[in-house]
């Protein structure tokens, strides 16, 4: 699948998410993700799904697990954008909490002063 | 019964996306909403890959076989595999239930299931298999029935 990553000012990593997302996918993207939370010392990790198709339970455990990842570091999450059908699975995991809509640069923008406090 | 259709495949992660494919586009006839198309596609790929990781292990010589038959407004969708079984189907449903935590199971796959369909049935024996089967009623088709 495609995804990109761009690590921004203030060790902020947006991901952006294309096509579906299932477990054949997260089974290959999960390591690359990994890495680049840890080599750059993510603060906030923005999952950007407005290009995201379809997502099923195997997204809520890759997000799920980089949430732990950056737990050791005091790291947010925030969820940018997902389809209804993606929102009520956040929901029935919990997760619906961490849902923003808008575009990138606002959340960006609105999530630092979160950070900062 | 109005119209319905059987795809046997063999259980690699490949193929989650062939499964969805199919049964959307074997709904599609009913003309659902975005929504309803959605969650079918999202039961299937919980159901499918519940199949490959847990009923087979990963092995890849598995077969499964998904039976979907459209009957007025009605989707009933049978997926079914030859996998090892479910030895406790209560504890399976639990939400945030898993037996693979170590590879990022969410444990949510039921749960979603169960939610977006009208109805869930889950038959399993251990040693020999298990079959999901979930009805949906797609609201647009619904009008046009009654």
């Amino acid at each position: 699948m495609k995804f990109n990553m761009t690590l921004h000012p203030n060790q902020v990593l947006v991901i952006k998410l294309y096509g579906e997302l299932d477990h054949h996918q997260t089974e290959k993207v999960r390591a690359q993700i990994s890495k680049a939370i840890l080599q750059g010392n993510v603060k906030l990790l923005i999952w950007n799904l407005e290009q995201l198709h379809f997502m099923d339970s195997s997204g809520i455990g890759l997000i799920l697990g980089r949430i732990r990842e950056l737990r050791a570091v005091d790291g947010q999450t925030v969820i940018l954008n997902p389809s209804e059908t993606m929102q009520k699975i956040f929901k029935f995991s919990g997760l619906g909490g961490l849902i923003m809509e808008g575009s990138e640069q606002n959340v960006i923008l609105q999530a630092r002063g979160i950070v900062n406090g | 019964m109005d119209n319905q259709m059987t795809l046997t495949f063999i259980a690699r992660s490949e193929n989650e996306g062939l499964a969805r494919v199919a049964v959307t586009s074997f709904i599609a006839q009913l003309d659902p909403t975005i929504e309803e198309l959605s969650e079918c596609k999202t039961i299937v790929s919980e159901a499918v890959s519940n199949a490959i990781i847990h009923g087979y292990a990963n092995n890849p010589n598995g077969i499964i076989t998904i039976h979907a038959i459209r009957d007025g407004a009605a989707i009933s969708v049978a997926i079914k595999d030859e996998g090892c079984g479910i030895e406790d189907i209560e504890q399976a449903r639990e939400p945030l239930y898993t037996t693979k935590p170590e590879i990022e199971r969410s444990g949510m796959g039921f749960t979603i299931m169960e939610s977006f369909s009208d109805f869930l049935q889950v038959e399993s024996n251990v040693g020999i298999g298990t079959v999901i089967t979930f009805t949906k009623q797609i609201s647009s088709a619904r009008t046009l029935v009654t």
